[in-house]
């Protein structure tokens, strides 16, 4: 090996590197499907038991609602969260293709003159922006097999109301801004809490949990809703 | 009696059959290489851990294609810089190296007095500025090889390249490097 060979492995042994991230705890979640039921099911009777039992945390978490793969949680006081633009956070930009690989399922889509780029977040869940009546409108899909729990949070001042889409069990949560948290499959490699400002609607499609989000009216939400299912 | 640890190949034979620890105990043991192959080719941590990540997770569902008795690095490092390539591709940008010395004296080593220090970082810096000047596929292959310290096996699975093609730039590179630094003194 030359001196210059010799400065360069040198050198690179000097180099600084971010920290290393532990990827193994991640892969369990592409190998096997998570029992969500049992987590949400889990979750839900912790929370509800502690609530009832603890005089302190019975303020904490006000009311449950759950549907396949995600739960919304009234609480007096929402957890910390970045604000989050559109189009930040929604994980690398790919194709609709792309994403479909990836998930292992057909994206759900209203039908549209383009196809526009998707967003896929930790593999799991893909995201594409839409118009409806020229506001940008988030459009996201996963499998409750793939994601193991997402978790929203509201305040008292959040509409949070059952609805039913094609038969399917749905939510609308409107109002004040609230929180999204959610958790990987393995329950543990991925937690993000984001401060969502528009309206949600939620239903489940299938083994698909859809999300529609942004400034939007419930029936607006609705009528995309129904192309897209 | 004290288990033995489980050899590579049976770590891969044991993973192939669904045994989620098994590949766990693989991924820890070159998720650091992958990260820092990911880093090098994407530019940025962000995108080299979900490169990572995501590398692992198509590595899992092929293992069944993975040649037995292959060494699993080089699988593993196709893969997971492919999925870096990509990103750095589709982000359209021309990533510089992203890297500068560690600022801190490693533990261990012997401490410098502060002329030779500055001088030996001066001369780091000089030296990564010229590898940073190389065009891309140069800088790769310098970067993979003497940077990671990978084979030329290793550097040509990460890179999507022959062994010839990394050997040639290789080559090309080192010349280039050695005109450039003479030029600087």
């Amino acid at each position: 090996m030359s001196s210059l060979e010799q400065r360069l492995q040198a050198l690179g042994r000097e180099l600084a590197f971010p920290p290393e991230p532990d990827l193994a705890v991640g892969s369990r979640s592409a190998a096997r499907p998570f029992p969500w039921r049992w987590v949400a099911l889990a979750a839900a009777v912790v929370a509800l038991a502690t609530a009832f039992a603890v005089p302190s945390a019975r303020t904490s978490i006000l009311r449950f609602f759950h549907i396949q793969g995600a739960t919304v949680e009234r609480v007096e006081t929402l957890p910390p969260a970045q604000e989050r633009s559109s189009a930040g956070g929604l994980g690398r930009r790919v194709s609709v293709r792309e994403a479909e690989r990836f998930l292992g399922f057909r994206l759900l889509l209203p039908p549209l003159a383009a196809e526009p780029p998707a967003y896929l977040l930790d593999g799991v869940l893909a995201t594409v922006i839409l118009r409806v009546d020229g506001h940008p409108v988030l459009l996201s899909e996963y499998a409750a097999r793939d994601l193991g729990l997402l978790k929203k949070s509201v305040g008292d001042k959040t509409l949070v109301e059952p609805v039913r889409l094609a038969g399917e069990p749905g939510l609308w949560v409107q109002g004040p801004p609230h929180t999204l948290t959610y958790f990987s499959a393995s329950g543990e490699f991925r937690q993000r809490t984001v401060k969502i400002q528009g309206n949600v609607l939620l239903w489940t499609h299938g083994p698909v949990t859809v999300r529609i989000e942004g400034r939007i009216s419930k029936a607006q939400a609705l009528r995309l809703a129904r192309r897209i299912s | 009696m004290v288990d033995r640890p489980l050899d590579e190949a049976e770590l891969v034979e044991r993973a192939r059959r669904g045994d989620l620890e098994a590949w766990e105990t693989l991924v820890r043991t070159y998720q650091g290489i992958a990260f820092r192959t990911a880093y090098l080719l994407a530019g940025n941590a962000a995108d080299a851990e979900e490169a990572a990540q995501d590398g692992f997770v198509k590595a899992q569902r092929a293992l069944g294609r993975f040649r037995r008795g292959s060494p699993l690095r080089p699988w593993l490092l196709r893969i997971v810089a492919n999925e870096a390539r990509n990103r750095r591709r589709s982000a359209g940008r021309r990533e510089r190296l992203a890297l500068h010395a560690a600022a801190e004296i490693r533990p261990g080593g012997a401490v410098p007095s502060p002329e030779a220090a500055f001088v030996a970082r001066e001369d780091q810096e000089r030296l990564l500025a010229a590898v940073e000047q190389l065009p891309a596929g140069h800088r790769d292959a310098i970067a993979c090889r003497y940077f990671l310290e990978l084979s030329v096996e290793e550097t040509a699975a990460a890179l999507g390249v022959r062994r010839g093609t990394v050997k040639s730039r290789l080559a090309r590179a080192l010349a280039q490097l050695r005109e450039d630094l003479e030029e600087d003194t």
